[in-house]
């Protein structure tokens, strides 16, 4: 089992109760929907997942390991496994398309021949090949969201978080991309992808964990389950 | 840097002054102590001679002050050599005049000792032969210069303490302030993996600069001054050691930029402790 939960809970230092209780487990290749009005801790949980916060209550494992007690080195490590990608793009306004995705490999210390070579085979794998000298902020919402999804994942993580990321996008567009996340995911990539979008669930018959209130109140394969 | 424009240059502005000042007051300290130990390496003892002592009398005091342990040699200075060593000295051939005609300046031994261990004892055995109304040695300047340089030291480490803090509070809000407008990268370098120091040391960088940027406008100012004032001190006072700009220069440098790097150092440390951990 690569992700595991074990009762985790969140409650925010103002006494909102963001999650409670959650159990679940996911596997390695996986493609999970969490599903959920807005509010129920979709984001919540793909946070405490991603250790960008920590649970109040319960453990998280990853790979048989807990991420509440990791060092900061192996924090560090567990990042470079998993890439996020967000419903507002979150990307670097005053940059070219290179210059997002490469970022993530400067980050973490990669050559100039690394980053040479590697950034246009990703972009071409999200579709954006030949538009590294773009600006970001002149394409479109889609092809915003793919350079996002090309930082997500020029790093080879093992999973896959996804929070939202279609919100932004017209369906012809939100098709499109999922597609990519499909695609992704058929090469072994385990894939977690908060959603309130019923149309794209319905259509794809994946794992489907829906939340309310914080809580996990379904988990089965196909449909929306609200 | 260029996004905090102001606060950077009110860094950078604070750094310079609090450089500048303890600068100058590191170079007055090293100028003292410099003639501090010129004047304690000095083995000379002045025996001044009672005014009432007759020619006759000297050459018992000699022989008297000659039998002090410790003595190598014995010059008597009589008051018109000493008078008109003075005047050559501070360029004043008017001097008897302007004393109102008469020579002030009383007979003396100058007395060599073998060794500046020597000085002490010379001087108490001294100042108790007939004849002789005062002893000076070197030792009672150079407790009054230290005790000089001791409350300089104590004035300059508290008004450059205040300075530094000064300092440092202003380069750890400007470095603060680059990290709220580098937010977002900062996110995605955590998101992807960046370790603690890659995220940091741009940051650390920056502070750094900050405090050499400080220093070295503060190194050039006093340097200038410095120039200018020792020039006109050893014009002015030929018997106060003032050391040379080449003397000083390196020390000086290596002084207060290594203030400045760690001001800078430290100024940027503390945001980058409480805000960037990932």
């Amino acid at each position: 089992m690569l992700i595991q939960t074990i009762n985790i809970g969140k409650v925010y230092k103002n006494g909102i109760i963001a999650l409670s209780d959650i159990n679940l487990s996911v596997d390695y290749g996986e493609f999970v929907f969490l599903t959920g009005a807005s509010g129920a801790g979709k984001s919540t949980l793909i946070r405490l997942l991603f250790r960008e916060e920590m649970p109040t209550a319960g453990q998280i494992l990853i790979g048989g390991r807990s991420v509440l007690r990791l060092s900061t080195p192996e924090i560090v490590r567990l990042r470079r496994n998993t890439g996020v990608v967000f419903q507002d793009f979150r990307l670097m306004e005053k940059g070219t398309v290179f210059d997002n995705v490469s970022f993530a490999l400067k980050a973490v210390e990669r050559s100039w021949s690394e980053i040479k070579r590697r950034v246009p085979a990703v972009l071409e794998r999200v579709g954006l090949a030949g538009r590294e000298q773009d600006n970001v902020m002149h394409l479109s919402g889609g092809e915003q969201q793919r350079v996002a999804v090309a930082r997500a994942i020029i790093n080879n993580p093992l999973i896959l978080f996804a929070d939202e990321p279609t919100g932004d996008l017209d369906p012809r567009t939100s098709e499109e991309l999922i597609k990519l996340f499909l695609d992704i995911n058929s090469e072994g990539t385990t894939i977690i992808m908060a959603t309130h979008d019923k149309i794209i669930v319905d259509k794809l018959n994946k794992r489907v964990l829906a939340l309310s209130n914080g809580r996990l109140i379904s988990d089965a394969v196909g449909g929306w389950n609200l | 840097m260029r996004n905090n424009g102001w606060m950077t240059f009110a860094a950078v502005l604070t750094i310079t002054i609090a450089l500048f000042l303890a600068s100058l007051f590191w170079l007055l300290l090293k100028n003292i102590d410099a003639n501090a130990v010129e004047v304690e390496d000095n083995v000379r003892v002045v025996a001044y001679l009672d005014y009432s002592v007759a020619s006759g009398q000297r050459d018992e005091i000699r022989q008297q002050l000659e039998w002090i342990d410790g003595v190598a040699a014995v010059e008597f200075v009589s008051k018109e050599e000493g008078i008109l060593d003075l005047q050559k000295r501070y360029h004043a051939e008017d001097l008897v005049e302007t004393l109102g005609g008469v020579n002030p300046l009383p007979d003396l031994f100058s007395i060599t000792a073998r060794s500046t261990d020597d000085v002490a004892g010379i001087a108490a055995a001294a100042a108790e032969v007939k004849g002789v109304a005062e002893v000076k040695y070197g030792a009672d300047t150079v407790e009054k210069l230290f005790a000089l340089t001791d409350t300089l030291r104590k004035l300059g480490l508290a008004i450059m303490g205040l300075l530094a803090v000064a300092g440092v509070t202003l380069i750890a809000m400007a470095t603060r302030l680059t990290i709220q407008t580098r937010k977002k990268e900062i996110m995605i370098m955590k998101w992807v993996g960046a370790t603690n120091s890659f995220i940091r040391w741009p940051f650390f960088l920056e502070g750094l600069l900050l405090g050499l940027a400080g220093a070295a406008i503060a190194l050039t100012l006093v340097l200038t001054l410095y120039s200018g004032a020792a020039d006109y001190i050893s014009a002015s006072l030929p018997f106060v050691k003032v050391l040379t700009l080449a003397e000083i220069w390196r020390p000086a440098a290596s002084f207060t930029l290594a203030s400045g790097l760690t001001l800078g150092a430290v100024g940027s440390s503390i945001p980058l402790t409480r805000f960037l951990d990932v």
